[in-house]
């Protein structure tokens, strides 16, 4: 397992993008992905480019990483867009290969969907880039306040939410460890039939369990001990304040947003 | 032993969100099927909750494990997410309610060969209404015909699911069997 996993696919920085408020960026993305579905031509598609670019280009994380982020998801995009060049049978032909023709159309078609489609994921992963996961905990929590008046558990989903994230590296260290004590017992997980192999898994899984609860125990324990009884009124150690700047990115997003709107057709 | 049953079991089920989450990043591709489709041990936390508390915890392991998923690997497919989610559902309930009755090692068995059916029936009927066209419609394959639609479930959803659903069983059913004592013994600490 990569070391990269330990924070997620969180950078550390200190642009623009990453003081704003998790709030402000999961609204403003929100809407972005939306809107995409809006842009019917070219100089709308246009706009909300350079909107993602701009954001981009603000974190100063190297673009060379934010692409590398992307490649599970190139495959996609240049699977439709060839599909849409074999498929697709509008406009005149352009050219064609071994007597397979293409259409200007289907140039079209293709270009759009995955111009749409990478926007999208480049924007939704800018979020998890320039945001730490506990943060974005926060903010859900703090945008699903309202749905608390009708009994949803927003505070415990969030607790839940944050112990499970803490847990993360803690129980990734102890799995390396288990699968490790178990390989020094002679337990073989690499080779064999799929069928002894999948049973291999088995004493990787028992202690992982036993201490899994072992663990929660303890925390129960620990929390119960420093006086901890739900939500109500309770106080933070992280709390969020909308600054100056997530208002002028707020009315910029907005102005962005009429241009768009002006641009379509 | 603590106080407060209900954080006790609140802890309990995000650590096995994480643990379920970690395993869901160790997968690996079956052989002689395409290798995006990939099988993981994801549920088998998920089973145990719902074993130790009741069915509906097992749904609750299900989402913060697909919710973490989405914040650590972030957000290449959410459709995929959702479907992940739909298919650990319907897995985990069917051999729940089962166990819940009977409470034996056969049930288990019956249960989650049942479970393994719902599963892969469920997920072609809903890939064929609801998955697939939102695929297509993100993508912009306009309306993919019934003959593509019914090809690819037959072709690739439902042997897949059927399979994924075996190996897991092929994991859990032994690891149940180890660890049947330690399972009830939860059960009477935590839901008394």
């Amino acid at each position: 397992m990569s070391n990269s996993f330990i924070i997620g696919q969180y950078v550390p920085g200190s642009s623009i993008v990453h003081r704003l408020d998790p709030r402000t960026k999961i609204t403003i993305i929100f809407f972005f992905v939306i809107i995409i579905f809006f842009a019917n031509n070219l100089l709308s598609y246009g706009v909300l480019a350079f909107f993602a670019l701009l954001s981009m280009f603000t974190t100063k994380i190297k673009i060379s990483y934010i692409l590398k982020g992307l490649k599970p998801v190139w495959f996609i995009v240049i699977f439709t867009f060839i599909l849409h060049l074999l498929v697709t049978k509008d406009g005149e032909v352009l050219f064609s290969i071994f007597s397979f023709e293409v259409y200007s159309g289907a140039l079209y078609k293709g270009l759009e969907i995955s111009l749409r489609f990478t926007l999208l994921i480049l924007m939704t992963s800018l979020l998890t880039l320039t945001t730490t996961p506990i943060s974005i905990t926060d903010g859900v929590e703090s945008m699903l306040n309202p749905l608390r008046k009708i009994h949803f558990p927003v505070h415990e989903l969030a607790l839940m939410m944050s112990i499970s994230l803490r847990f993360i590296p803690t129980l990734m260290q102890e799995t390396e460890k288990i699968s490790k004590a178990q390989a020094s017992r002679g337990v073989d997980f690499r080779t064999g039939k799929m069928k002894e192999r999948i049973k291999a898994v088995v004493p990787l899984l028992v202690p992982l369990f036993v201490s899994a609860f072992k663990r929660a125990e303890e925390l129960a324990m620990a929390m119960e001990a420093r006086g901890y009884n739900g939500g109500e009124g309770r106080t933070k150690f992280r709390e969020l304040k909308l600054q100056r700047v997530d208002a002028f990115i707020f009315i910029f997003s907005a102005l962005i947003l009429v241009v768009f709107f002006f641009t379509r057709v | 032993m603590s106080k407060s049953p209900k954080l006790l079991k609140l802890i309990v089920l995000s650590i096995l969100s994480t643990v379920a989450m970690l395993l869901m990043l160790l997968d690996f591709p079956l052989p002689l099927l395409p290798s995006y489709l990939k099988v993981d041990f994801s549920d088998v936390p998920a089973i145990m909750a719902a074993f130790i508390f009741s069915p509906i915890a097992g749904v609750l392991v299900e989402g913060l494990k697909n919710g973490l998923y989405f914040l650590y690997a972030g957000a290449g497919d959410p459709v995929g997410i959702v479907a992940n989610f739909v298919a650990g559902t319907l897995f985990v309930l069917p051999v729940a309610i089962f166990y819940h009755k009977y409470k034996t090692v056969k049930s288990v068995i019956s249960g989650i060969v049942m479970s393994t059916m719902i599963m892969a029936i469920g997920m072609s009927i809903l890939n064929y209404f609801l998955f697939l066209p939102a695929y297509s419609w993100i993508m912009g394959w306009e309306n993919m015909s019934h003959g593509v639609k019914l090809s690819t479930i037959v072709v690739a959803i439902l042997p897949f699911n059927t399979l994924k659903g075996l190996v897991v069983a092929m994991l859990f059913v032994p690891l149940f069997m180890k660890m049947k004592p330690w399972i009830e013994k939860r059960q009477l600490v935590y839901n008394t």
